[in-house]
């Protein structure tokens, strides 16, 4: 029963906790010991924290005892991408540097809502070094592994808890999302991710990359347990200073009202022109699924894309220069060197960016006045092999590393909620995603289209059948 | 500086040095590569014309 469980739903898992058919430690017990099983073959984890997950199981069980209100979340497993701070831990956000940091003296903010909502944490998870990547691939940790093929790429940067979610490692896994890094990997590995809206849950203990792009949301295997997880992380946090006014609103009863009666529509234009045969068959799959039949362009997303590559270049060298000068030969090379190219940029080209920015946030809002949601291609193509640095796209060699995400960084760029749900097509062993796109604070919509398509059957996350 | 100017060999040589940078030739090459790409999106991203009273997207509230 324990294994079926794992295999199936957090909503499930806490269930079967408030109801007693499973303990928590039980739960907790079977989810470490796959984790000991699986990780060799996957690179998912990079620390378990044992302890703090049995001692909390116990906790878990000892007031369900009592006859406590055990959350949400009870006993559901969950891990989070290494550059979440863990109390005890030192937050190594995918570096080797950072591993010489004095361990975090608490939890991220979005860590300690969900352990209060029930949730278990398991461990840390591997990731692209600083979140500069959307292979998965770590020069120090090794990649992480594709769960439905291991020679394949995760994406990144969240590879981790892609892989860890695919895999059947844990129902849950956060990651964060400065230009694609949940989406990316999401599509590659087949699982639900979902980015908030720009300002939406609080970054507090989270290692920073870009200020102006970085968010944070989870990765699972159904929308349900999407939504299960960003309504524990909601709420107010002034330790986050990019983080709206806006009311927490938890998306819980509107899951369920179906796709009914919103206006829909695919992305053309820059989205169609660039996307491989399986992305375009991935957004057709589910524009049919969803009696879809417009085609709207959300002009110059080229250059939307342009804008956030440079802002993030610039951003980005900033937080790491000093480490640049003390300690470059402990980077990831790759990384290393896009860092050091973006501190010597024109200023006034990010100047431009951020202006930009607004302009191209003014005339998404203006689409959204004639529709709920839009789809378009969460990656160009399906999984990578591991080490392949180059693909074809539209005709033209483009490196992998910076291009998996030409079509995530568009939508990041002004903070749009995205849900990407995994397509699976016909006798195809690697899924592909797509991104489920609503307009500012409207997430409530992305997960009613991805929970309605999920019903359908369109869209689907099982963990990996070689595991 | 504008995109048809750029010279990325002379703005990695000039930078790392202001920088206190000290790079092998390798990772410079790899730099003026990721230099070049920049430019490219650079030039895609100045062409959209942008009025003098644009204001960027941040907002800092003091």
């Amino acid at each position: 029963m324990i294994p079926e469980l794992l295999d199936g739903s957090a909503q499930a898992i806490a269930e079967a906790v408030r109801t007693g058919t499973a303990s928590a430690r039980e739960i907790a017990q079977g989810t470490l010991s796959r984790v000991k099983t699986r990780n060799g073959a996957l690179g998912a984890f990079t620390d378990m924290t044992v302890e703090r997950a049995l001692a909390k199981a116990d906790a878990i069980d000892a007031a369900r005892a009592r006859g406590l209100d055990l959350g949400p979340l009870a006993g559901a497993p969950y891990a989070v991408k290494n550059l979440f701070d863990i109390q005890g831990l030192p937050t190594r956000a995918g570096s080797k540097i950072n591993r010489d940091r004095p361990p975090a003296r608490a939890d991220a903010t979005v860590l300690a809502r969900l352990d209060n909502a029930g949730a278990v944490l398991i461990g840390a998870l591997n990731m692209g070094e600083y979140a500069y990547d959307f292979t998965g691939e770590n020069a120090h940790d090794g990649p992480s592994r594709n769960p439905h093929d291991p020679e394949r790429m995760t994406g990144g940067s969240s590879g981790g808890s892609a892989a860890a979610v695919a895999g059947g490692l844990v129902s849950i896994a956060l990651g964060s999302d400065t230009n694609g890094s949940i989406r990316v990997p999401s599509s590659l590995c087949g699982v639900f991710g979902l980015k908030p809206t720009y300002g939406r849950l609080s970054r507090a203990g989270a290692f920073p990359f870009v200020a102006s792009l970085d968010h944070v949301g989870p990765l699972a295997r159904s929308a349900g347990d999407l939504a299960l997880a960003y309504n524990a992380m909601l709420g107010r946090d002034d330790a986050d200073p990019a983080q709206a006014h806006m009311p927490a609103t938890p998306v819980s009863r509107t899951l369920a009202q179906g796709a009914k009666g919103l206006r829909i529509a695919k992305l053309g234009g820059y989205f169609a022109q660039l996307a491989g045969p399986a992305a375009i068959a991935a957004v057709d799959t589910l524009a049919r699924a969803l009696s879809a039949d417009r085609t709207v362009e959300l002009a110059q997303a080229d250059a939307a894309r342009s804008a956030a590559y440079l802002i993030t270049m610039v951003e980005g060298a900033a937080v790491h220069l000093e480490r640049l000068r003390a300690r470059r030969q402990d980077f990831d090379p790759d990384v290393a060197d896009r860092l050091i190219a973006g501190a010597m940029l024109p200023g006034a080209w990010v100047a431009q960016a951020q202006k930009f920015r607004r302009r191209f946030r003014v005339e998404a809002l203006e689409l959204f006045r004639d529709v709920d949601i839009l789809l378009a291609p969460a990656t160009p193509c399906r999984a990578p092999k591991l080490g392949q640095k180059t693909f074809m796209l539209g005709g033209r060699e483009m490196l992998v590393r910076p291009n998996l995400g030409l079509f995530t960084q568009p939508i990041s760029f002004i903070g749009l909620p995205v849900v990407t749900a995994p397509v699976w097509t016909a006798a195809e062993r690697l899924p592909i995603g797509v991104q489920i796109i609503a307009a500012p604070w409207r997430e409530d919509l992305a997960l009613r289209v991805a929970s309605a398509l999920e019903r359908d059957g369109a869209v689907r996350a099982p963990v990996a059948k070689y595991a | 500086m504008t995109p048809e100017s750029f010279d990325p060999e002379a703005l990695a040589e000039a930078m790392a040095t202001l920088l206190g940078l000290t790079q092998t030739p390798e990772s410079r090459a790899q730099t003026i590569m990721h230099l070049r790409v920049a430019a490219e999106h650079a030039e895609k991203l100045l062409s959209v014309p942008l009025d003098d009273r644009e204001e960027p997207a941040p907002v800092f509230t003091p």
